[in-house]
């Protein structure tokens, strides 16, 4: 089983579609699949039309009063499962903060699923706080969405540093712009000078454009509901070059 | 699921499907056997989504049904409800809804299982055991008749296989059942069936080898697997030659004769009136497992560190007559106690049987180079065999050291305590 996460300290950047749309692309192309949309917001759970809703809240997962499997929810698409958001997840810094390893909660809870699936997406709140600890140490893959944007690269300056310092297995920092565009000069400037030596990052870019923003909308993934579109294709670029071989 | 499978020709291996997830869930369940044609019907399937107020897909609903009116054969038409994980409530109520519209709920799994449960534990102890042991007959007739036209098409190994199951488990009966059957069993049907047996032989031991050449090519460590295929060439010409007398005797009438008088004495035997006076089959079946117990327990302790193999060969028939014995008792003995025998002779067994394969195995592949290298087969086939000839070796003091614990297992005070257990009560 491998686990990829949608991250960044930064909000609003493309993390939930990035994460709903590579897992229904890993589904489709045949990996038993889950998504758990660790966000209160529950924006992915919504694109999926489950309720966010999970029994007994973030608390009865962490402390493992509820098995996550009693918590999962098939989408409507084949091999794929969300494990949907809760709003008590706000609290969940707390939650793992009373765990005996606060730092390793997530990871033990996904052990538990591992038979049961190829891959995993945890779609993140955007923050830097023991969540986020708990994903770098449960995750492969780190997948960090940019804004080209000075401010965005300064923020994930922030974030390289943060896995650099963290204790323990770190995972792969994978970066790849999102929301670009690329009519901006600022945009192509950034796109084009960002250092490439210092991490790793993803030569799809993925454009800023308006059949994104309609998955909320649509409520389903891009490739699902315009599988000609650009977007559909930018998506399934980017999965072929970061999907775990 | 659908599979294209245009351009196949039935009965076929599982390696005949196209690649895909069909071919790959059937190819391990179905293993050496081959795919036959059961029933050939036309369906059509229709798929519905149930959703809740948010359009979130909560149950789907098949239809299953014949594609034409003609299809009067065909089972009649079904919908299943998948429930999808997490939503189990609102399958259940679709269910209930269903239901509730008139539709009848389909019983699932459990009758073939109740069935062949009832068949198991049906018979009265007290009964004739000549009742016991034609019921027994009956089902091997059965057997040999399923399973005839498969082997004389040749549609996989294992008809032949659970061809000579039958005919082993009709002479094992015969043997055990001589004290409770009519004189002209022995005489006359006990041979038939040997010769019978006999005659399956030849080709049996070849598709053994056939079929273990894969796992044997595994073993090679200097030769390369592509060596083998001399010798694999060999042993189909030598089966195709071995099964044409056999395919011969079979269609024979006289075999058709063999058949139908056989089934004719089964029947006059089932006719005979259940006076009193005979040994009930409660009993017989308890003397007839001690008895075969005990010839094991003989045969086995009289084996020493250089007993010749063919001493290992006759205890190992006297531990199949003692499966057999436990088999064909099976419907009056307590079923816990006869499975738990069944599961430690079968370690024995499996020891011996390694023993005997190796041994008979060596011998063969030996006489198998000498008839390729007159037809001049290459060194590196013969290399290749000596190679397998040396596992073989191996193999064989290493099963040899592993009989005397499997043996004494077997012969312990546990396994004595079982085999008197028969005969305790149901």
């Amino acid at each position: 089983m491998k686990v990829m996460a949608t991250y960044n300290i930064k909000g609003g950047v493309g993390k939930t579609s990035t994460a709903v749309n590579l897992a229904y692309l890993s589904a489709r192309g045949g990996r038993r699949t889950l998504l758990w949309d660790l966000d209160p917001q529950a924006a992915a759970t919504y694109m999926f039309r489950v309720r966010p809703r999970v029994k007994g809240g973030g608390r009865a997962l962490v402390t493992g009063r509820r098995p996550i499997e009693a918590a999962l929810k098939a989408t409507d698409f084949d091999n794929l499962d969300l494990l949907p958001a809760d709003f008590s997840y706000r609290n969940m810094d707390l939650e793992f903060d009373d765990a005996k390893k606060p730092t390793r909660r997530l990871g033990q809870l996904l052990a538990s699923v591992a038979d049961e699936y190829d891959m995993v997406f945890l779609d993140c709140p955007p923050s830097i706080s023991l969540v986020s600890e708990n994903v770098l140490h449960a995750s492969d893959t780190l997948l960090v969405p940019l804004i080209p944007a000075t401010l965005s690269l300064r923020t994930f300056d922030q974030l390289t540093r943060f896995v650099a310092d963290s204790k323990g297995s770190r995972p792969e920092v994978v970066a790849f712009f999102s929301m670009a565009d690329r009519r901006k000069r600022l945009h192509r400037d950034v796109i084009d000078g960002i250092a490439r030596d210092r991490t790793r990052v993803a030569n799809t870019v993925i454009p800023a454009l308006s059949i994104i923003e309609q998955m909320a909308e649509r409520r389903a993934p891009v490739p699902a509901f315009a599988p000609t579109s650009r977007a559909a294709q930018c998506y399934e670029q980017l999965w072929a070059e970061v999907c775990p071989r | 699921m659908a599979v294209p499978v245009q351009n196949l020709r039935w009965p076929a291996l599982a390696d005949a499907l196209p690649s895909g997830p069909v071919g790959d869930a059937i190819a391990p369940v179905v293993g050496i056997r081959a795919l036959v044609v059961a029933s050939d019907e036309r369906r059509r399937m229709w798929q519905l989504e149930l959703c809740n107020e948010d359009g979130k897909t909560v149950a789907r609903v098949e239809l299953d049904e014949p594609a034409s009116v003609s299809s009067v054969a065909a089972s009649p038409a079904q919908l299943t409800v998948r429930t999808l994980r997490g939503y189990d409530e609102q399958a259940r109520r679709a269910c209930s809804l269903l239901v509730g519209l008139g539709l009848r709920a389909a019983e699932r799994g459990g009758e073939r299982e109740s069935r062949s449960a009832s068949k198991s534990s049906g018979t009265d102890r007290a009964v004739p055991a000549r009742v016991l042991l034609t019921a027994g007959l009956r089902d091997s007739l059965a057997a040999m008749r399923e399973n005839l036209p498969g082997l004389l098409d040749d549609v996989d190994t294992e008809f032949l296989h659970d061809f000579r199951v039958a005919v082993r488990r009709t002479r094992a009966t015969l043997k055990l059942g001589r004290p409770a059957l009519p004189d002209a069993m022995r005489s006359r049907w006990e041979p038939a069936f040997k010769r019978l047996g006999d005659l399956t032989t030849p080709v049996r031991d070849l598709d053994v080898y056939v079929l273990d050449l894969p796992t044997m090519s595994h073993w090679l460590v200097t030769a390369d697997p592509r060596d083998l295929d001399p010798l694999a060439a060999h042993l189909r010409a030598l089966r195709a030659a071995a099964r044409r007398p056999l395919v011969a005797s079979l269609r024979s009438a006289r075999f058709g004769q063999l058949v139908a008088d056989w089934e004719q004495e089964l029947n006059r035997l089932a006719g005979l009136p259940q006076d009193g006076g005979h040994v009930s089959a409660g009993e017989w079946a308890d003397a007839s497992i001690l008895r075969a117990y005990r010839r094991v327990v003989r045969g086995g302790a009289a084996i020493r560190a250089d007993s010749p193999a063919v001493d290992l060969h006759e205890l190992r028939k006297r531990c199949k007559e003692l499966r057999y014995a436990l088999e064909v008792c099976s419907p009056v003995v307590a079923r816990g106690p006869r499975k738990r025998a069944v599961a430690d002779l079968k370690e024995l067994q499996d020891v011996l049987g390694r023993l005997q394969d190796c041994d008979v195995q060596r011998h063969a592949l030996r006489g198998f180079a000498e008839e390729m290298m007159t037809e001049g087969t290459s060194a590196a086939a013969v290399l290749a065999m000596g190679e397998l000839i040396g596992h073989l070796d191996v193999d064989q003091v290493r099963a040899r050291r592993e009989f005397d614990g499997a043996f004494a297992c077997f012969a312990g005070p546990s396994s004595q305590r079982l085999m008197h257990k028969f005969g305790g009560g149901r």
